[in-house]
């Protein structure tokens, strides 16, 4: 996944960000915020689901938190990126992310009462632990903008309770 | 009105009541997801004010439901003042896994 070279006018504001050249093609910090953003709008997706079918107090409840956390990390990641001049760049990652998603999705809705929960519940611990371990041993180390970084490892830090009170919500739903 | 109050007030102290330790305030950082410090020694009467650092909304609420921050967004502070002793657990209703304690005396 090597960066392409940004339009010359985006190259400038992009200066902060430098791009990884690097063989074996890691990402640049414009792809790391646009695959940050996207798994933070998939969890979103799957809240509202939630929201829209199940009764149960707790699932509900671990929804709503989910909606109001990780739109409140997309907004600070969009307010830096605007700040920087910059926009989060699309990518092989996001675009597998979006499709795995879409397939979740359609499981999910097809469920209904106790059993879309415990679904939701499931994948809502199997999907943080997927992205918190990618936070961790790839995304953060390969951002190179200081302001990101800090930004992700708070982020990280979110992602982590979340996952935590997933892994309490499907221990209560068996 | 207020004039009477302080003389009033400064003949109770001449009469020798008694003067009470200055009321501490003791401040609370709600940061990583985590209240910091965790736990708190507090004499009653002190004030205790949470601060959220972090990005997402937090509450401070009591186990026992006696008192309620509300949301607290990004930058937000509020304060209670302890009226009673005791050990008084309290969490983010948001986010369960943070905890923390208060120990009044």
């Amino acid at each position: 996944m090597l960066a392409k070279i940004l339009a010359a006018g985006a190259m400038l504001a992009a200066a902060a960000f430098a791009p990884a050249m690097a063989e074996g093609g890691s990402l640049n910090d414009l792809q790391i915020a646009h695959i940050a953003y996207t798994a933070g709008l998939i969890d979103i997706g799957y809240a509202d689901i939630a929201l829209q079918k199940s009764k149960n107090a707790d699932v509900r409840a671990f929804a709503d938190t989910m909606e109001r956390d990780h739109k409140a990390v997309n907004d600070a990641a969009l307010a830096l990126l605007a700040k920087l001049k910059v926009s989060p760049e699309d990518n092989p990652t996001s675009k597998t992310l979006n499709k795995q998603a879409a397939d979740e999705r359609a499981k999910l809705s097809a469920l209904s009462g106790a059993a879309f929960d415990k679904a939701y519940a499931d994948n809502e611990l199997a999907y943080h632990q997927f992205v918190n371990k990618t936070l961790e041993e790839t995304l953060i180390p390969e951002t190179q903008n200081e302001e990101l970084k800090d930004l992700l490892t708070s982020a990280l830090a979110t992602f982590r309770e979340h996952q935590q009170h997933a892994a309490h919500l499907v221990a209560k739903l068996k | 009105m207020r004039r009477n109050l302080l003389l009033g007030a400064l003949a109770g102290l001449a009469a020798g009541a008694p003067v009470l330790a200055a009321a501490e305030t003791h401040v609370v950082e709600i940061s990583n997801m985590q209240f910091v410090p965790a736990e708190i020694d507090v004499h009653v009467g002190d004030t205790i004010t949470w601060v959220n650092k972090d990005v997402v909304v937090h509450t401070a609420t009591a186990k026992d439901g006696a008192w309620d921050s509300g949301p607290m967004k990004h930058g937000a502070e509020w304060s209670l003042t302890v009226s009673k002793a005791g050990v008084i657990d309290y969490a983010c209703t948001y986010h369960p896994v943070m905890k923390g304690a208060i120990n009044a005396q």
